[in-house]
């Protein structure tokens, strides 16, 4: 398991976080000395201000008003995925750091009540969404303008999430551990912390790393790259 | 397939990338929203026709040719050479698209597919298979602005013999149609044909407004074959006779595409700016009636009256409410189409579809949402400021026997006006018609 857990949770997430970092600069330096197209490409009604066109963008990128009017089910499960993505996104902000002023609101007990609860419902949140997805594309024309880079995101998402879940639903490391194992990768003095090595959980978090490395490594070589660009294509629309 | 040949199609792809084209193809999540945007795709439900598939086709040549990871391990995104099956499709794909751009419209990151289509038309272009009929349409225009003097005297000579409908159904012997007028306010653009002109010229007229009229008609199949060299070309005819007569503004007639070239492409694509404004006849209408320089009769139409948005005029050029003020300025039951506005269905009959003939079916087919939004208001009169729109909806008047009556705006206005000569002016096209049934 040591040899598992120093690929996925030690090497592979410098390995990860190297490439993510290295690729989406080199994405956005590859847009942005792109010369911009002449013709502009917007289309009405479109705000009059500058203000109002950033805003409309904003709106646009993160609640697409406009989709869900036109399939409100699609734009349903991906706006709860994404919230839900979100949310765990910054909930993993407790391995740099514990949340202190809410763990002194909560108390220790209480904010390992609010994580579980919490991190619980985007896990399940993610884990409906993507499965949602994963069954959108498998009949009609979903499927025939999937290609095979649309199904090894969701199988890396579905990868992480369950994971993930299994860790939070039925693993017994604390918090503290995970921190204590996050900050010496911070440090770049790695340490693997016992109570992971010996414990079955151990494995669902090589595993849940291991899919998460993975996704790291392809995410800016993917459609993925929209959490970046799909704001500015969005100012576009009313330029 | 040749190598020289993957190079000069993929040429084309690099010739025309630009940033927004760049992050089109990178970001697409392939999510399929698009899909119930497209009014040729909820009719036909053919894959084919699917936006974000249309767009797939340039995309896999991208991924294949331009990035890394492509180049890498194109099946990951089904990348492929542009060979002959690819360029059928894209050829199916591309010309049926009517360019409304409703897909961009509801598509989460805003993907303009048209302007994805633009490279698609590029690559067929340079493979030899432009649609033939949009293309000689193209080139004949461009052949009559160079050699302009072979035509000249026809033109003038049709300008005057509607002149003189003008004089009798105003009564009024000193309206004109002036031509080469330096010192003109407005040139006006019109297309080929007395009834975009005949219109025009009666309000100009009443309005007596300083204007003028184009020796060339606004029509601009070079748009519709994704060649914005020929665009420019068609365009530059009546944008340099602007600039040599002095006007204020050009004025365009009521067609979608040749007012959003005029106003959004032609400066980009001549790299000159217009010293003139460039507005929409619709817009000086407008203008006209509430500044109280034409009369109406506000209960012209009594009957319920409805109006279409064609996409270039509305969600790709912004004029909504002129068009709908004017409209109910004559009208006593205006009734809108829904949805409308921004959220308007195309007619299915743009981007030159109406000019060819392969694409019919689909035309009609596709067409069916419009009749049945027309049919819903329980109107049988509609108003459209774009010819391709019209002749489309005439088209899905006698397929699906909807007893409509379709009309410019202009026509409205003018049916709309106090005009002095108007009675004697139908009673003689009355008589005339009776010794021609004789």
């Amino acid at each position: 398991m040591e040899l598992f857990l120093n690929i996925t949770i030690v090497w592979g997430v410098y390995l990860g976080i190297g490439v993510f970092v290295i690729g989406m600069g080199w994405r956005i330096y590859d847009w942005v000395t792109t010369p911009k197209s002449p013709v502009k490409l917007g289309m009405y009604p479109k705000p009059k201000t500058t203000a109002g066109r950033y805003l409309k963008a904003f709106k646009d990128t993160f609640i697409a008003p406009q989709s869900a009017k036109i399939e409100p089910k699609m734009w349903f499960f991906a706006f709860a995925f994404h919230v839900a993505a979100l949310g765990a996104f910054f909930g993993h902000g407790r391995l740099l750091h514990e949340f202190t002023p809410l763990v002194n609101w909560l108390g220790d007990e209480g904010m390992d009540t609010f994580a579980a609860w919490s991190g619980g419902t985007a896990g399940i949140i993610m884990l409906v969404g993507v499965l949602f997805w994963i069954g959108r594309r498998t009949f009609g024309p979903y499927k025939q303008l999937s290609v095979p880079e649309d199904f090894l995101l969701l199988f890396l998402l579905f990868g992480i999430i369950i994971m993930g879940d299994h860790m939070r639903f039925v693993g017994h490391i604390h918090a503290e551990t995970y921190r204590e194992w996050f900050q010496s990768l911070l440090v770049f003095k790695p340490e693997i912390p016992t109570e992971i090595l010996s414990s079955k959980t151990g494995w669902s978090l090589g595993a849940h790393m291991l899919f998460t490395d993975l996704f790291l490594i392809y995410f800016p070589f993917s459609k993925l790259v929209h959490t970046i660009g799909a704001f500015s294509a969005n100012l576009v629309r009313s330029e | 397939m040749e190598k020289q040949q993957i190079s000069t199609l993929t040429g084309v792809i690099d010739k025309k990338m630009n940033r927004q084209l760049k992050q089109y193809l990178d970001i697409c999540a392939r999510c399929a929203i698009c899909k119930d945007a497209c009014h040729q795709y909820v009719a036909t439900q053919d894959f084919k026709y699917l936006p974000a598939r249309r767009a797939e086709l340039i995309r896999q040549i991208y991924k294949k040719y331009f990035t890394k990871s492509g180049q890498f391990v194109p099946e990951l995104y089904e990348g492929r050479d542009p060979d002959e099956r690819l360029l059928e499709e894209l050829y199916e794909s591309t010309y049926a698209c009517t360019g409304c751009r409703r897909c961009m419209f509801y598509c989460p990151f805003s993907i303009d597919t048209t302007w994805i289509l633009t490279v698609a038309k590029g690559i067929l272009a340079a493979a030899g298979m432009t649609n033939e009929m949009l293309e000689q349409l193209a080139d004949a225009a461009i052949f009559k602005g160079d050699n302009f003097e072979m035509f000249r005297d026809v033109v003038v000579d049709g300008f005057k013999d509607i002149e003189t409908q003008v004089q009798a159904i105003t009564g009024n012997p000193d309206a004109e149609i002036p031509v080469d007028k330096e010192g003109a306010d407005i040139l006006y653009v019109a297309l080929a044909g007395a009834h975009s002109i005949l219109p025009a010229a009666v309000i100009f007229n009443e309005a007596e407004a300083n204007w003028t009229i184009s020796l060339f008609e606004a029509a601009n199949y070079g748009y519709f074959i994704g060649d914005a060299e020929k665009a420019r070309k068609i365009a530059d005819r009546f944008m340099d006779e602007a600039l040599r007569l002095g006007v204020k503004e050009v004025v365009i007639t009521e067609c979608g595409h040749a007012y959003r070239v005029a106003e959004v492409f032609h400066e980009v694509w001549s790299g000159k700016k217009h010293p003139f404004k460039v507005r929409h006849v619709l817009e000086v209408m407008d203008e006209y009636i509430k500044d109280g320089r034409i009369k109406v009769d506000p209960n012209s139409i009594t009957e319920p009256v409805t109006y279409h948005d064609p996409c270039q005029v509305g969600r790709n050029a912004g004029i909504f409410d002129e068009p709908r003020d004017i409209v109910k300025a004559l009208a006593t039951d205006f009734r809108d189409l829904t949805p409308s506005r921004e959220e308007q269905w195309c007619c299915g009959g743009g981007g030159g579809l109406v000019a060819m003939e392969e694409f019919e079916d689909l035309r009609m087919k596709s067409g069916k949402i419009k009749a049945d939004q027309i049919s819903a208001t329980g109107a049988h009169l509609i108003a459209s400021p774009c010819e391709n729109c019209r002749l489309q909806m005439e088209d899905l008047d006698k397929k699906y026997e909807m007893d409509l009556t379709v009309k410019s705006i202009m026509e409205l206005v003018v049916d709309a006006m106090p005009l002095a000569g108007r009675e004697a002016y139908e009673a003689s096209i009355e008589r005339e018609n009776a010794a021609k049934g004789e």
